[in-house]
């Protein structure tokens, strides 16, 4: 008996310190994500003006229905679909590649892990800003392209077409992020037992069949991970499409949710409108995050 | 002991309460212009001297960020005390309460009334609001065309004769002065400033017939075809039509200043002298350039050139009365150099007094504007006008850069237009 109330007293005690470890980050996350996102919630059930100094009018579930009828919105749910798609899945494949070809090289090993990680660590403006002067059309973008391209005058119109202008900010996107998720492959590919691969030798197995057969399905925890946080972060993109509209390009093709809630709140000063965006983009980056964690729970990797 | 520490306790907050008001702050928002800066630090250092304890801390931001900046800082209640910006930016800060309406008192004037007769008559019309007045003019801007004599010579061109007098002419001179390296402009002719579509292309809707929102103002985009031909005109001037220019290349005015050879006219206001003036001297002392009036199309139905607009002053309503009343004294104080913000920055300040005197009067081509201003009109100006105005944006570059036909682009900008007004 008493052994039962010293093991529990141990059990409080381990308690008690966890939370007293937990407790800072459980105030930080209150303060700037809890409370955010309940405040949205509760925003988008008013009319809100954003200079109004009036008490908001309540209009229960109206922003939503608004939203939901909206061909603006429904023009950003698709330029996010086809950003976050165009983006994501090339940065998941090149990641992994370029992640084998630095752990498969001898030399060099780090000189390519910075080379690949640099622009992970500008900023989104400072990156947005230097690809503007790219694809100037007098700038680098249409002169390295026609030197390749042996068309000299074409302007290829990176920000002058609808369809140009899409693939603009995805390159971009894909330019600051890929070495980012490269390092995480790389890992991850570190984290594979050596010994495994040295059994399949012995077992006369292939460079390519010890990527299909080990590498790949040990690294799905890996895969797993850069695929949800790429593709949250492609979901959640703002600043590349806000500076390159601001750079004169047009809003239509890349009015992705973010850029349209900003539009929202701060140019038609529709905060509650707003808000009710930024709760469906919030259900849609939970819902997909949540898909993503049920299918990769169903093998789980152990060595 | 009790009744020592109560009076030391009256003595500590007394002395407090004293010091904060001998040390009042006044935060001061506005754009960047280096020309403005050297000046206005001037008249701070003065004011503080006169006005002991007195702070007013000056910040500037570019002027295409600062109304975001001072948009959120009122949303979270911590508005400058005082801030300017164009009046189609600040109009809803008036419609919603946010300012403390011009002290006549602070500002140096016997009555309100003094101050109305003080101004040109109808500029302070777009800051009076239910009987009361919220702001005073900083500066009063219309756009003319900027024109670069050498690169007129270049292309052939005897700028004195061949300016463009109307749109049509400027699409024919403009071609004949782009430098093009096939489908890429080297040297453009002319490029409008595409941000600001109420100022300067609303205008040209109108001098074909069309309006942006009826007399009795509940109906937007009025005159579909006037609409059609203004957007059909800015088709034809991008990329996909004749290669003139593009929101995606360098702001023209930007490149005027430099006399680089790649830009041959801009649409500005008399404020881009002193920058000329202050980017390269040269260029201005070299009699390279003029300023003629804005363009109308050769079938036009009405004479309107660019819309002018203010910038205004403004006090935060939010601040306490003792910040409120130095606010106004210190805009008044600076406010009182008229002549010189436009002998050193070229902004004219509308009062009788400057715009009757030799000093504006014998202003390079002030002139040119003073004729375009009288047969103009102020902006469209409302609760929403910024958002109005992106709205026109949306639908010029749509078809200019995104390949969405004229008629599209209109159908979609009277929907949303007139979605805003319905909604107020």
């Amino acid at each position: 008996m008493s052994k039962r109330i010293s093991s529990y007293s141990i059990e409080r005690k381990k308690a008690r310190w966890g939370w007293i470890f937990v407790t800072p980050t459980l105030i930080f996350f209150s303060l700037f994500s809890f409370y955010p996102i309940f405040n949205a919630l509760y925003t988008s059930l008013f009319k809100k003006k954003l200079l109004s100094l009036k008490p908001p009018d309540f209009i229960g579930l109206d922003n939503y229905i608004y939203l939901l009828k909206s061909p603006d919105f429904w023009n950003s749910i698709r330029a996010t679909v086809v950003f976050t798609l165009g983006t994501f899945i090339p940065l998941l494949i090149f990641s992994l590649i370029f992640a084998i070809f630095v752990m498969s090289r001898k030399r060099f090993q780090n000189f390519f892990q910075i080379a690949y990680y640099s622009p992970a660590v500008l900023s989104s403006v400072v990156a947005a800003v230097i690809w503007l002067l790219i694809f100037d059309p007098r700038g680098l973008g249409n002169q390295w392209l026609n030197l390749i391209m042996n068309s000299p005058g074409i302007d290829h119109k990176w920000l002058a077409n609808s369809v140009m202008v899409q693939m603009s900010t995805m390159l971009v996107y894909f330019w600051k992020y890929v070495g980012y998720f490269t390092i995480i492959f790389i890992v991850g590919l570190a984290s594979i037992p050596q010994s495994i691969y040295e059994a399949a030798k012995i077992d006369g197995a292939n460079d390519w069949k010890n990527f299909w057969y080990i590498t790949l399905p040990l690294l799905k925890p890996t895969t797993i991970l850069v695929s949800i946080i790429s593709m949250l972060q492609c979901l959640r993109t703002f600043s590349t499409q806000y500076l390159f509209t601001q750079g004169g390009a047009p809003l239509g093709p890349i009015n992705v949710i973010t850029l349209n809630i900003y539009h929202t709140a701060i140019r038609d000063h529709r905060i509650g409108r707003a808000s009710a965006m930024s709760v469906i983009l919030f259900v849609i980056m939970l819902l997909f995050t949540w898909v993503q964690f049920k299918s990769s729970r169903a093998d789980e990797i152990s060595y | 002991m009790k009744k020592l520490f109560t009076i030391f306790l009256f003595v500590l907050l007394l002395s407090m309460t004293v010091n904060a008001a001998a040390n009042m702050e006044i935060t001061f928002w506005t754009h960047e212009d280096p020309n403005r800066t050297e000046i206005e630090n001037r008249y701070i250092a003065e004011f503080e001297q006169a006005n002991p304890g007195v702070t007013i801390k000056r910040v500037t931001s570019g002027s295409g960020k600062i109304q975001e900046l001072i948009l959120t800082a009122f949303a979270a209640n911590q508005g400058p005390d005082i801030f300017n910006m164009s009046i189609e930016d600040e109009y809803a800060y008036i419609v919603n309460e946010r300012l403390s309406p011009v002290d006549f008192e602070a500002a140096g004037y016997p009555s309100l009334q003094a101050i109305y007769d003080a101004y040109v008559p109808g500029v302070l019309d777009p800051v009076t609001y239910k009987g009361k007045l919220y702001g005073l003019p900083l500066e009063l801007t219309n756009w003319c065309i900027y024109l670069n004599k050498k690169v007129f010579r270049d292309g052939g061109l005897d700028p004195e004769k061949d300016y463009p007098k109307t749109w049509e002419e400027m699409v024919e001179v403009s071609d004949k002065i782009a430098i093009r390296e096939g489908e890429i402009l080297n040297r453009r002719g002319f490029d409008f400033r595409y941000p600001y579509y109420l100022v300067s292309t609303v205008p040209m809707v109108e001098q074909l017939g069309g309006k942006l929102i009826s007399d009795d103002g509940k109906t937007a985009i009025v005159n579909d075809e006037a609409w059609l031909k203004f957007l059909k005109f800015m088709q034809e001037w991008g990329p996909n039509g004749k290669i003139l220019g593009s929101p995606t290349y360098t702001n023209a005015r930007k490149l005027f200043n430099k006399d680089n050879n790649d830009i041959g006219m801009c649409l500005t206001g008399l404020y881009q002298q002193g920058r000329i003036r202050s980017d390269n001297p040269d260029f201005y002392n070299s009699g390279d350039w003029m300023v003629v009036p804005f363009p109308i199309f050769e079938n036009a139905v009405k004479d309107v050139p660019a819309a002018y607009y203010g910038h205004y002053y403004m006090v935060n309503g939010q601040k306490s009365e003792e910040n409120q009343k130095m606010a106004w004294k210190f805009i008044a104080y600076m406010l009182s150099h008229g002549e010189e913000y436009l002998t050193k920055v070229n902004i004219v300040q509308p009062t009788v007094k400057l715009m009757e005197s030799e000093t504006y009067k014998s202003m390079p081509y002030s002139k040119v504007f003073t004729d375009d201003m009288a047969k103009g009109h102020v902006v469209y100006y409302g609760e929403n006008s910024a958002e109005i105005q992106s709205l026109i944006r949306e639908a010029v570059e749509s078809v200019m850069l995104a390949g969405v036909s004229p008629e599209d682009a209109l159908k979609t900008l009277k929907r949303k237009v007139q979605e805003v007004l319905d909604e107020g």
